[in-house]
């Protein structure tokens, strides 16, 4: 695909970050995308199991369409994609320049082992000396010093933690790839002075840093070491303040006027640290304090060598900034209340838990104690440590750790090996998603997991059992104490380390908990134009939701770079093919050798002619590249001069990768399916030993099996599907608008469709947020933009009646109000329905003039007609026929909602009584403060549960009575209110009619069914269709613009492209010989097979399928078969692998 | 306001300052789990805060709750609101003396015969105290009750039997000052 010229930068290499840099290299810009761990995947590369499907299925984010770009495998692995270069290990140092023109530092960290000559043999893990506690598991197994970062990386680099290591050299010597190079002839040609007037101090500080590898000069005086910086080049300076003679911020001075860039860090005893604090405004860079202690200045200054090391940052200019730093979590350590933790070993975080039952964990997914590796019988969830907790001003609900703990309990059930009893101790269960609280409901009846509304203060550990002792007061007031195996603190969220430095670096507006602040209606921007944020960096978020702030910010970025220009192609047309695909099958073989040596161990010339006898072969190569940027073009050259249709390439140790081999097959303008890369390095280096008769047998095996996959290769290139390049948007509210606008930025029409007589949906009758953000304004301003728009046709009081056709061309009727049908052709659909509140009967609404919804209260309180003279007493009942049968699902609007109004009546009217009668406080994130805010301005909250709802009696005379349990003080209490309020919910307003042309479902609550909740959270089950706002799920304002502004950036993937092709290898049915025993359909883990109820015949996705097999191989007649990987070519390469 | 009708007899402004105090009370029960007195109490923490933020204080002051706090600062340490709890009880205790609880009579009456012999000598004076209590509460079947502990402790020399002269109050000032501080007539 050509590439288009806008480039961007995505920062942190989670899932959102994967998502962001993958959106946009979809759409075709480069991108940049970095990570400072070592490795992808962020904090879900520790959690194997994910909600609701108990499996990780982060592979299902890689491209659908256009999917050869990207290596099709498991995400936590390998990630490649054309467009995208990833620098792990990487840090953001430096940014210039405003939006759409930043100028970026990068900085890689040094690395002590080269990725590139690594092979993954792990000898010197072996050898390691250093052992320390395993962060990665929660600090319950151990590792090396020397480690490979994550368990299931592929490949297997190894990876040295400078802060442990302790420079032994075992593993430079022991490692046969030479790969480990720990910068011993950087350290000898780092020089560093020592200046102090006392011997006994410059010699000791010489003896220690020549221990180290550094070279070392030393001067006794200010003046002795300016006469030597005169001569000689010196990287660093120590030195003392207090001198005879010239001192030490003298000698500063002036060493500073001669050397500008000198590193030169002060030495001091304690009474003149304020000398030395002054010295760092004039050019110091640190200071160390005497009496020195080797263990604290020796790291101060290896941390000098390497930042020096790594100035030779990569600088790059791109158009846009994402930020999806992640986010970091309390350390219940270092509270006034640590709930145990650190001292009792049976007590651990959530997140360590989640390391308990990974198979790659510390106890290999063995459900153990800590303490005595006995099997876990009984555990406790404690939930909200470090959250809702005022006294360590964390004043914000994390959002995920309720789902996330009743999760984990039934994962815990389910691994356990023998009757597991699991306790959530909670102090509101935010099940806010879409199906969380019928997961919630699932796990307490179905599978019996407790939950206790009781906090628990504090625990201790019994001294002879080893059990956490948990002590509670239970509603009635009764003190229990209750003996568990294993206590799990649910911790909550915390600023990303990253997050402060970013908003000094780049001016970015902090929120009060030190999370990046946000627009309130456009979250995903900050404070600085052009730098946009995603995922957990301004406030924890669970995946689906990272991930459509992620989309959000990519389409923010995107409408960026396209203002700038920057969707103009960079190379334009595509090279002419000259090679011929279709011919007779010739092979030609090139075998890249690490070095001449290497290369001597196997006899080409025995090998040439004993692979001469195939017919196919047209001839070997065998070279030596240099590791240098030219070589591919060199080898393309080399190339061009043979005669061949199909390439074999061998990677002996010459550090090649995916992404070098696809950069060949560009430059050759060949298929990359044409193209068979091995890679011996790891087989040629099994445990670490190379012997040349099992090298030679290993290469030859390789190219044999190699030989048998390019001959029966596919050769027809991949089908194109053709895009219809419009959209057609239906539903007109905020996320609609917001869509439509989106995508006409881009230079697509939009068709967007409205029912009602103009456009605004419900924000119309909404004054304020929670926040306090005045709606109109930006309502109105919305609303011109997409009346204004050149490409958007706004068609009101109009509907569509029938739909048809798939990604790419689908075919809709309009009507108007008239009932004129006009017919629209367009390529992607996005759903903008909306949701109304639901009606309700329930306590005598309808009957009485004291009782109202929510928005009647809206409308009544934004049009003035409420006289609040009349009124003393407000009684508002939440969740009313919410989060329970028919409709079991939270609303997510009517906690904030309640808290709005209670606030305002407070506000306008302090006198009045205001109740709020709730069952769980669903004020996730930062909205928890304004529910401590109306606690504070004497709202009273009144718990009730859904056995036990409060009564209403409404009297003739207008009165009307509520009667509610109070369970703290334990006896009923009776209300008189003037007004009573029902939170009644959101009831979706889905296009049922229109389901099945576009292919689409509504879930079991009537809202948008999407094709996978955590990892496709704004995608259909048909491609080419997408939901956002509210008739994907209820959601909050900034909510519904971040899905809405993510369901553009993904239609905007499809429609970027005049025509798009799926993946080569796709399975296909042979109906003649299916039975329909359904089995593909179980044992395919993309859910791309399906039965057609009309035709009954197992239909695939092509677009969804990834050619995985799965299918074919659990098929017992051979009807399922994957296109471009037919059983032939797989037998014969099992034969040449056995040969 | 109807709900206030509804409950106790006593203005607002007596309970106002100890509302202010526990306002944004979640009744998430940490306090009653963490106090090491609540197994005597017949209201836990919990129940008792809500009652403070239900204006409920015929109820409150009726119960021996607030009065059975030792002052372990447990439940302000353990707090996630932050809240200062046992400035609150100190509030409640403060409270009753002035409505003059009479469920708190004992401790009131003890606490002061207690500062009275500090009034006068500067430290307390066992026996004068303990004469001062037994009159103050007029029970003549009270010294009976302590007969057995007052001769162990006689025993054992740490209560003299030695009438104490009735000399000058060197802590007079102080007391005055105090007095004056918190308005106590």
């Amino acid at each position: 695909m050509d590439r288009k010229k806008g480039t961007a930068l995505v920062v942190g290499g989670g899932v959102c970050g994967i998502r962001a840099a993958l959106d946009l290299a979809e759409y075709g810009y480069g991108v940049t995308l970095i990570e400072k761990a070592p490795y992808l995947g962020g904090i879900l590369s520790r959690l194997d199991h994910q909600f609701p499907s108990n499996h990780c299925g982060m592979c299902r984010m890689l491209p659908l369409v256009e999917r050869d770009q990207a290596i099709p495998q498991c995400l936590r692995r390998n990630f490649h994609h054309d467009n995208i270069t990833v620098h792990l290990a990487t840090e953001l140092v430096s940014v210039a320049g405003s939006a759409g023109q930043f100028q970026v530092l990068l900085r890689p960290k040094s690395r002590w082992i080269d990725p590139e000559r690594c092979v993954g043999c792990g000898l010197c893990e072996a050898i390691c000396p250093v052992t320390v506690p395993d962060d990665f598991n929660g600090r319950l197994s151990h590792r090396k010093a020397v480690h490979t970062p994550i368990p299931h990386a592929f490949p297997r680099t190894y990876w040295i933690d400078p802060e442990t290591c302790n420079r032994c050299g075992e593993c430079t010597r022991i490692c046969p790839a030479g790969a480990v190079r720990q910068a011993y002839p950087e350290r000898r040609a780092f020089r560093i002075i020592v200046v102090d007037d006392e011997l006994i101090m410059r010699d000791s500080l010489q003896e220690w840093l020549l221990d180290e590898g550094f070279t070392v000069s030393s001067a006794a005086s200010g003046q002795e070491a300016l006469s030597m910086l005169a001569g000689n080049r010196f990287n660093l300076m120590l030195l003392d303040i207090k001198m005879p003679g010239m001192d030490g911020v003298e000698t500063l001075e002036k060493a500073k006027t001669v050397h500008p860039d000198l590193c030169v860090v002060m030495m001091t005893a304690f009474a003149t640290v304020e000398t030395a604090v002054e010295t760092m405004r004039t050019g110091a860079r640190d200071y160390l304090l005497k009496p020195f202690d080797p263990a604290v200045i020796l790291p101060k200054i290896m941390r000098i060598f390497t930042d020096q090391e790594d100035t030779t940052g990569i600088k790059i200019e791109v158009n846009a900034i994402i930020l999806c730093g992640g986010t970091d979590f309390y350390h219940p350590e270092t509270g006034k209340n640590p709930w145990g933790y650190g001292c009792y070993p049976n007590v651990v975080t959530h997140l360590t838990f989640e390391r308990m039952l990974s198979g790659t964990g510390p106890y290999g997914g063995k459900l153990v104690r800590p303490s005595d590796g006995k099997p876990v019988k009984k555990i406790a969830w404690i939930q909200c440590v470090g959250s809702r907790n005022s006294q360590l001003n964390a004043d914000f609900c994390s959002s995920v750790c309720c789902m996330a703990a009743i999760k984990e309990a039934l994962l815990a059930k389910d691994k356990s090996e023998t009757p597991l009893e699991t306790s959530i101790f909670y102090m509101d269960m935010r099940t806010w998603g879409k199906s969380f609280e019928r997961y919630r409901n699932q796990a307490e009846t179905m599978h019996g997991v407790r939950m206790v509304r009781e906090r628990i203060h504090s625990l201790v550990q019994d001294t002879v059992t080893q059990d956490v002792m948990l002590r509670y007061a239970d509603r009635k007031g009764m003190c229990r104490e209750e003996p568990f195996d294993l206590a799990v603190l649910s911790v909550g969220q915390r600023p990303a380390s990253g997050a402060a430095v970013w908003a000094k670096q780049m001016d970015l507006t902090l929120n009060s908990w030190g999370m990046i602040q946000g627009h309130a209606f456009a979250p995903v921007r900050t404070s600085r134009d052009g730098i946009l944020v995603g995922g957990s960096c301004s406030g924890l978020k669970d995946i689906g939701e990272s991930l459509i702030y992620a989309g959000a910010a990519a389409l923010e970025a995107s409408r960026l770079m396209h203002a700038a220009g920057g969707s103009l192609q960079r190379h334009p047309g595509n090279a002419k093919q000259d090679i011929d695909p279709l011919a007779e099958p010739r092979i030609w073989i090139t075998v890249c050798w690490k070095s001449k040596d290497l290369a001597d161990t196997v006899d080409e010339a025995r090998l040439t002619h004993r692979l001469r006898h195939d017919p196919a072969l047209g001839g070997i190569d065998f070279c030596y590249p240099a590791p240098d940027q030219g070589w591919q073009k060199t080898l393309a050259v080399d190339l061009r001069a043979r005669a061949f249709n199909r390439l074999l390439i061998v990677n002996g140790q010459a550090a090649l990768s995916e992404t070098d081999v696809r950069g060949l097959t560009r430059l050759l303008s060949m298929d990359r399916a044409m193209v068979y890369f091995v890679d011996l390095s790891s087989a040629l280096f099994f445990q670490g030993t190379f012997e040349r008769e099992s090298a030679a047998i290993a290469l030859e095996r390789a190219l044999r099996q190699g030989m048998a996959y390019l001959k029966r290769v596919d050769p027809r290139a991949a089908q194109l599907v053709s895009i219809q390049q419009q959209a057609v948007v239906i539903g007109a509210g905020i996320a609609g608008m917001t869509a439509a606008l989106a995508v006409a930025e881009h230079g697509f029409p939009v068709d967007l469709v409205e029912t009602a007589e103009r456009p605004g949906g419900h924000l119309q009758q909404l004054e304020r947020t929670l926040s306090g953000c005045a709606v109109q304004p930006i309502l109105a301003d919305l609303m011109d933009k997409v009346e204004r728009h050149p490409r958007i046709r706004l068609h009101c009081q109009s509907r569509i009646i029938q739909a048809a056709g798939e990604v790419g061309h689908f075919v809709s009727t309009l009507a108007d109000r008239e009932g004129r049908t006009s017919r629209l052709s367009h390529g992607v659909t996005i759903i903008a329905t909306g949701a109304q509140e639901a009606k309700t009967c329930s306590y005598g609404h309808g009957n009485h003039p004291a009782v109202l919804t929510q928005m009647e209260l809206e409308h009544r309180l934004h049009s003035q007609s409420l006289n609040l003279k009349d009124v003393s007493t407000v009684v508002m009942i939440l969740c009313v026929d919410s989060r329970e049968e028919p409709r079991n699902y939270c609303s997510r609007v009517c906690c904030p909602t309640a808290l709005r109004h209670a606030l305002l009546l407070k506000a306008r009217q302090p006198d009045t009584a205001v109740i709020i009668l709730y069952r769980d406080m669903m004020t996730c994130g930062f909205d928890e403060t304004y529910y401590t805010q109306a606690r504070q301005a004497e709202v009273i909250f009144i718990q009730y549960d859904l056995g036990n709802k409060p009564q209403v009696e409404t009297g003739d005379d207008g009165s009307v009575n509520v009667t509610v349990f109070e369970s703290i003080v334990g006896r009923y209490v009776h209300i008189n209110p003037d007004l009573l309020v029902l939170a009644t919910g959101l009831a979706p307003v889905f296009p049922t009619e229109l389901a099945r042309g576009y292919g689409i479902a509504a879930d079991s609550d009537g809202f948008f069914q999407m094709m996978d909740s955590k990892w496709r959270p704004v995608d259909g089950p048909q491609e080419g269709v997408f939901a956002c706002g509210t008739a994907h799920s209820p959601r909050l304002i900034p909510d519904a613009v971040a899905s809405a502004q993510a369901a553009a950036m993904q239609a905007l993937k499809i429609l970027s492209h005049d025509s798009l092709s799926p993946g080569k290898v796709v399975a296909k049915v042979r109906t003649s010989l299916c039975v329909l025993c359904e089995r593909c359909i179980a044992a395919c883990p993309y859910g791309a097979r399906m039965v057609n109820p009309d035709t009954e015949q197992v239909r695939v996705n092509p677009v969804i399928c990834r050619g995985c097999g799965n299918c074919a191989a659990v098929c017992p007649n051979g009807a399922a078969v994957l296109e471009g990987l037919e059983k032939g070519q797989l037998l014969a390469m099992i034969d040449a692998a056995l040969s | 306001m109807r709900i206030r009708e509804q409950q106790g007899h006593m203005g607002n402004d007596d309970l106002g300052p100890v509302q202010e105090m526990v306002r944004s009370c979640i009744q998430c029960g940490t306090c009653t789990g963490s106090c090491p007195n609540s197994f005597a109490m017949d209201y836990t923490p919990r129940t008792m805060w809500r009652m403070v933020l239900r204006n409920e204080s015929e109820a409150l002051f009726r119960s021996r709750t607030f009065s059975l706090c030792s002052f372990c600062y447990t439940c302000t340490l353990r707090c996630p609101r932050g809240l200062p709890l046992t400035a609150a009880v100190n509030a409640l205790k403060q409270l009753s003396v002035r409505k003059k609880v009479d469920v708190c009579r004992h401790s009131i009456l003890f606490d002061q015969c207690f500062l009275e012999s500090i009034r006068r000598h500067g430290r307390v004076r066992e026996t004068e105290f303990m004469m001062l209590y037994f009159m103050a509460m007029k029970n003549p079947l009270l010294p009976v009750r302590f007969a057995p502990l007052a001769w162990k402790l006689m025993r054992k020399g740490k209560v003299s039997l030695q009438i104490p002269c009735r000399s000058e109050g060197r802590l007079e000032t102080l007391f005055h000052k105090t007095a004056k501080r918190e308005r106590i007539p």
